[in-house]
């Protein structure tokens, strides 16, 4: 039930929609302009008299994107580097935030002050000294180097969004499991990970998110091998020649997958996204 | 609790305990340790000199001041649009679950994506905000506002993408908070026969206060440290009207290689975050204070 519910259309409802209309085009706007121009001919993407659409719809800049840019090199750097460290933080953070939901003691309640202050650190401090660690290990510009540092940037996150689930499961389920004759770590694998699915899922989007949308730690730790996708794209920026139509289609490339896909689970990310900022 | 139950805690979470010495915690003790050597002679102990020196620096301050307006500026924009949006979704219209979908959608999008597409959107030459907006008759001319490339617009340049990009998450962190307000509040509101706009301050309002505070408070934390947008449009110019800390971070340490510098610049960026959060949360987040 909303505030001011169940009212007709009256002069109050009806500035209701326009502003909302109002809004959705102005918010929808920036977005649709960047699909629009990646579709229309080269030369008409850098006009002084810009239009929102194509006067003839052709796929022109996503041939040249591929001319400029190695894309599918830096869509595939992208997309393995934040598949893997989602999988490696999501199965560690979920065994740790299990392990913190089950058993409080005074090491773990320090362990889980540090990992809110991780979220309060400035990414940028981090980034400066990871960057020497990186080197040191001889690894620099490698896709291993990215998964590690994603990992350990996405552990955290993942620890308390899996604990608000742990705690929400009943202690009888585990007891049950060991009653009969699972280990703990058997517990925590065949009962509590299969129910906590959903919550698995939320978490694991998110966190492949962070590490897809990531550009700093991408553009400190990469030079030509492991380069991503973001960083890819920043070098149009750079370039003497201001390739605006490949650069649009690349950020099409990059961006719509992800579109699609939030539009399929929103459901999901809304739940996700509230989860802890809204309490009752 | 048994030992060999303290035990199984430490193997459950020790794992992960480990990545986050190795790439946390370690981190901030070379970043500490770095701060205290000159990098330029051959890592040589100087002491405070890299912390004196950021403190006596103009161009410091001016990117705290920077870092500080753009916080401000950018969540205060933020959480009225937000506000408003939420309010708007919460009258409960017909559609107003496909119009939040559609609201949903810049939350996706990377950082770096949004800086492009509003680096290219405010373009002095091809921009169509600027085409817009002399379309509309309101300026003489298609290239009379230099957004990035004029001192006094760049920094609010830069606010504008980051309000695009993040005001949607602030709405559905509002609505969720506004749809858990009871119902019976506002029927008990109506039947003393409040009026649309004292419900709003009397109860939509306090109710949703300590939603807001948090919000607001992850909001500032993002604002603060955000990097990508900024670097996109700007870099921090022109000269240093748009700079921030973390841009100032990373110019000082990958243009200018000085790693001294710049960490004791990170370490010193990293204190005012804590100090400002520790703070709000002290204040304002303190469930024992709540009752006062």
């Amino acid at each position: 039930m909303s505030a001011f519910a169940g009212r007709k259309l009256t002069l109050g409802s009806a500035l209701i929609l326009v502003l909302t209309g109002l809004f959705v085009i102005a918010f929808l706007f920036p977005y649709v302009y960047l699909v629009m121009t990646s579709l229309k001919p080269p030369s008409e993407v850098i006009s002084s008299s810009p239009t929102l659409f194509p006067s003839v719809f052709t796929f022109d800049n996503f041939r040249k994107m591929f001319e400029v840019l190695p894309i599918g090199k830096y869509f595939g750097n992208s997309f393995f580097t934040a598949i893997f460290s989602t999988i490696i933080s999501v199965f560690l953070g979920s065994l740790a935030a299990y392990g913190l939901s089950r058993f409080s003691s005074r090491l773990g309640n320090l362990f889980l002050l540090l990992t809110l202050a991780v979220r309060m650190v400035p990414l940028i401090s981090v980034a400066i000294p990871m960057y020497r660690i990186i080197n040191q290990l001889g690894i620099y510009d490698t896709k291993l180097a990215l998964i590690l540092v994603y990992t350990s940037i996405n552990i955290p996150f993942v620890i308390w969004m899996m604990i608000g689930f742990f705690d929400g499961l009943p202690k009888e389920l585990d007891e049950s499991a060991r009653v009969d004759g699972c280990s703990r770590f058997g517990a925590f694998m065949r009962i509590i990970l299969p129910i906590s699915l959903p919550g698995l899922a939320t978490t694991s989007i998110f966190s492949y998110m962070l590490s897809w949308n990531d550009f700093l730690m991408a553009l400190m730790m990469t030079s030509t091998s492991a380069k991503t996708l973001p960083v890819g794209l920043s070098e149009f920026l750079t370039a003497y020649n201001l390739d605006l139509g490949p650069m649009t289609a690349a950020a099409v490339t990059f961006s719509f997958p992800v579109m699609v896909f939030s539009f399929l689970i929103q459901r999901y990310i809304v739940s996700g996204m509230t989860m802890g900022a809204v309490k009752e | 609790m048994t030992k060999s139950d303290r035990r199984t805690a430490l193997l459950f979470f020790s794992p992960a305990a480990v990545f986050m010495l190795l790439f946390f915690v370690y981190p901030m003790f070379l970043l500490i340790r770095d701060s205290l050597f000159d990098s330029k002679s051959g890592m040589q102990f100087v002491g405070a000199e890299n912390y004196s020196r950021a403190l006596t620096s103009d161009r410091f301050y001016q990117s705290l001041y920077n870092t500080v307006v753009f916080v401000l500026g950018a969540v205060t924009l933020e959480l009225v649009i937000g506000l408003i949006l939420a309010l708007l979704l919460s009258t409960g219209f017909k559609g107003n679950h496909f119009v939040r979908t559609l609201f949903l959608s810049p939350l996706m999008i990377a950082p770096l994506v949004c800086g492009l597409i509003w680096k290219f959107m405010l373009n002095d030459q091809f921009g169509i905000l600027n085409s817009l907006l002399y379309r509309a008759g309101l300026i003489d001319s298609p290239q009379s506002i230099l957004w990035l490339s004029d001192s006094k617009y760049a920094l609010l340049s830069c606010m504008l993408a980051d309000v695009w990009l993040t005001t949607p998450f602030m709405m559905l962190i509002l609505l969720a908070g506004i749809q858990g307000i009871s119902g019976s509040l506002y029927e008990a509101a109506h039947i003393d026969g409040a009026g649309r706009s004292q419900r709003f301050w009397h109860i939509t309002l306090p109710s949703l206060r300590p939603v807001i505070v948090v919000a607001v408070l992850i909001r500032m934390i993002d604002a603060a440290r955000s990097f990508d947008i900024i670097w996109v449009l700007t870099q921090g110019g022109p000269g240093f009207s748009s700079s921030v800390l973390s841009t100032m971070i990373y110019n000082t340490m990958a243009r200018y290689n000085q790693t001294g510098y710049s960490s004791a610049l990170a370490v010193l960026f990293m204190i005012a975050l804590l100090s400002v959060c520790g703070f709000f949360m002290m204040r304002l987040w303190n469930p024992n204070k709540k009752a006062a």
